[in-house]
């Protein structure tokens, strides 16, 4: 199976190369990267080709793309690939606006083209083992959730809103607003969100603080701030609080540590658990091979995660609620 | 000498009643609870006498040997207690929250400045060397400017007299019960809320559960998150104030020195619940009535006021109103000023 992979702009892309390259029959056909000194390196680290223009690593034939560029050019990429015929694996948030995630769900299907949207979380061992806990009954019926998806600036694009679409909210609410349907099988109805830029020096909304209402009466908060500073043991976290009516469930997707303290570095976490980025990867791979017509994670699910951080955006505007059906709409 | 009176034999009576036992300079002389045998229990352990209500008290003691009331009573017999014990011109300590309305907070605020009394709220946390520490930290710049704070608090529901606790009418519920003392605690922190948004269980399921998600945005900007729990096991509290430049985090169950576990072994013991246990000496609600003490001894002004306990009220009634129409609730400075 030949896959390609466009841009090395967002950090992921090196994750999902190495897992590549770890799945029998899967090839690393090639890099496309405008920045060339970043494309070369890569593909050199890869034992792979190097293309400036993605319609050239388009044109080789390729059974699947991972798209990995500045969120803004995510539309242009999976458009391109569509219509060349390639599945693909977009990186999280699906896109920095619902219309052009609407317009990349709608070219993938009319390509007949699988869109995955790269939620790894969903693939932590730990979140698939409180998800089979939650289908099984464990926790009764689901009440209330609290989450939280902390990080650190990741500076450079990521703070600039005209590649980005905007900081920590765009970025991080995703992830387990994700997770939230997926616990619930339900959709979120309303948004209430203080977003402010309280933290970095570049003026970004670096703290969000997010209220969601389902649509079958289960509320829950999200945290998405990149409020981790330098000197914090580890880059962030991924945590869901799951208050049912026969238990609670509490999940720290990257808690499988060892504390290590070191005199130079200081103390910091050494991540032990599953990859997250191969499952991932084998998922998306899996359902090229087995000629699946939809993904496991969908470009719908990316789109509702993103609506969710869109709805943020405008709820801290209004200082009031939002419903999802108008940010939707 | 201060000669102090407990009105009520609960959790925090008992409490109460325990710290007076052991502090300099009070004598405790006793212990009203309507419910007569948990008194005696209570005041034969404290060595003072039990009455079976506050006349009988003043009557026995006679009001003369009395200088103040201490209320630990469920809150909706807050107002009358504090009120009588105003007419009877006694300094009051009273258990938050104050009152269930903001009315009557601010009416038993201003009976008692009427009368002439002291009046004291036993907003706690403030006097928890752990939120202390985390304040004076800040203060000093530990961690930059305050940005996200999170707060949480809570554990499984809790028993009272007359199940009192699960009538949210009386009790507020886990946003007023319990998370005052978290909007106390951040105010001191941060000043003043501007808006307030909450989410709770009430009015969404039967069961005897109550579970509070609440977001602060405060003026100077910091946005605070407060979860408080009555669906857990045991108790627990935790804190985690991030700044521009560091992150400062507390979690009472994890960050603690000492744990017992049970094997079950002996008669009526119970297996498996571990019990953690945070000693010091004196307790933290001892340094909080000390405090009160001295105040009443010297005239000065506490560290928390009665004016602070209205304004926790208020951002706890926000909340509830806020969980109640799912809305956002904005403070507005003009309640302030002319309630002050």
């Amino acid at each position: 199976m030949k896959i390609g992979i466009i841009s090395f702009a967002h950090m992921h892309a090196a994750g999902y190369a190495s897992a590549l390259m770890q799945i029998e029959g899967v090839e690393l056909v090639g890099i496309a990267d405008p920045v060339a000194e970043r494309g070369q390196k890569y593909a050199a680290q890869f034992g792979t080709s190097y293309f400036q223009s993605y319609e050239d690593l388009l044109a080789q034939g390729l059974d699947g793309v991972v798209v990995t560029s500045e969120n803004a050019y995510h539309k242009e990429h999976v458009l391109a690939a569509a219509k060349a015929g390639v599945h693909v694996l977009c990186e999280k948030p699906l896109s920095t606006n619902v219309k052009d995630a609407q317009a990349m769900i709608e070219a993938c299907r009319a390509h007949g083209v699988l869109l995955q949207t790269a939620f790894p979380v969903r693939f932590n061992s730990s979140v698939r083992r409180a998800k089979q806990l939650v289908d099984e009954g464990k926790l009764g019926r689901i009440l209330a959730m609290k989450g939280t998806n902390r990080g650190r600036n990741p500076g450079g694009w990521f703070v600039e809103p005209s590649l980005s679409g905007g900081g920590a909210v765009i970025d991080h609410t995703v992830h387990v607003a994700d997770i939230m349907r997926w616990m619930t099988g339900a959709e979120v109805k309303e948004v209430y969100a203080e977003v402010d830029h309280l933290i970095a020096e570049t003026p970004i909304d670096d703290c969000g603080m997010l209220s969601l209402e389902f649509d079958n009466g289960v509320f829950a908060t999200l945290d998405c701030s990149w409020s981790r500073n330098k000197t914090y043991p580890v880059w962030g976290d991924v945590t869901l609080e799951i208050i049912g009516s026969a238990g609670t469930l509490t999940l720290n997707a990257i808690n499988q540590k060892l504390n290590v303290y070191r005199d130079e570095q200081g103390y910091s976490h050494h991540f032990w658990g599953d990859d997250m980025d191969l499952a991932l990867v084998r998922d998306f791979v899996s359902s090229i091979a087995s000629g699946a017509s939809e993904a496991s994670v969908t470009g719908e699910d990316g789109l509702q995660a993103l609506a969710v951080a869109v709805a943020a955006y405008r709820s801290d505007e209004r200082k009031d609620t939002v419903s999802m059906t108008d940010v939707l709409a | 000498m201060l000669h102090v009176l407990v009105i009520g034999a609960g959790t925090m009576g008992s409490v109460h009643a325990e710290a007076y036992k052991n502090m300099p300079g009070v004598k405790l002389v006793g212990i009203a609870d309507l419910q007569a045998d948990k008194a005696a229990l209570l005041a034969a352990h404290c060595e003072c006498r039990a009455f079976t209500s506050y006349d009988q008290a003043l009557g026995q003691l006679g009001s003369e040997h009395i200088d103040v009331i201490d209320i630990c009573l469920p809150t909706p017999l807050h107002k009358s207690y504090v009120l009588r014990a105003a007419d009877d011109g006694k300094d009051v300590i009273c258990e938050k929250p104050l009152a269930g309305s903001l009315a009557d907070a601010r009416l038993m605020i201003d009976y008692c400045k009427q009368k002439g009394v002291r009046l004291f709220v036993g907003q706690v946390l403030r006097f928890f060397p752990e939120y202390q520490n985390a304040k004076a930290l800040l203060d000093r710049g530990a961690i930059g400017s305050p940005a996200v704070i999170r707060a949480a608090r809570g554990g499984s529901y809790p028993v009272g007299w007359n199940d009192w606790y699960s009538d949210t009418s009386a009790s507020g519920g886990v946003i007023v019960d319990a998370l005052i003392h978290d909007f106390d605690y951040l105010r001191w922190c941060f000043g003043e809320v501007e808006r307030v948004f909450a989410k709770s269980l009430h009015g969404r399921v039967q069961a005897q559960l109550d579970y509070a998600l609440v977001t602060l945005r405060f003026q100077s900007g910091v946005i605070a998150h407060i979860e408080g729990t009555w669906a857990h096991e045991g108790f627990f509290m935790q804190l985690e104030m991030a700044g521009t430049s560091g992150v400062i985090d507390y979690d009472s169950s994890k960050d603690t020195p000492l744990i017992m576990r049970d094997r079950g072994q002996r008669p009526g013991s119970r297996a498996g619940v571990p019990v953690p246990e945070s000693p010091l000496e004196p307790s933290p609600y001892a340094r909080e009535l000390a405090h009160f003490v001295s105040c009443i001894q010297d005239g000065s002004e506490p560290l928390v006021t009665a004016e602070d306990a209205w304004e926790a009220l208020r951002i706890s009634l926000a909340a509830l109103e806020s969980a109640r129409t799912g809305r956002p609730v904005t403070l507005n400075d003009a309640a302030r000023s002319t309630s002050g």
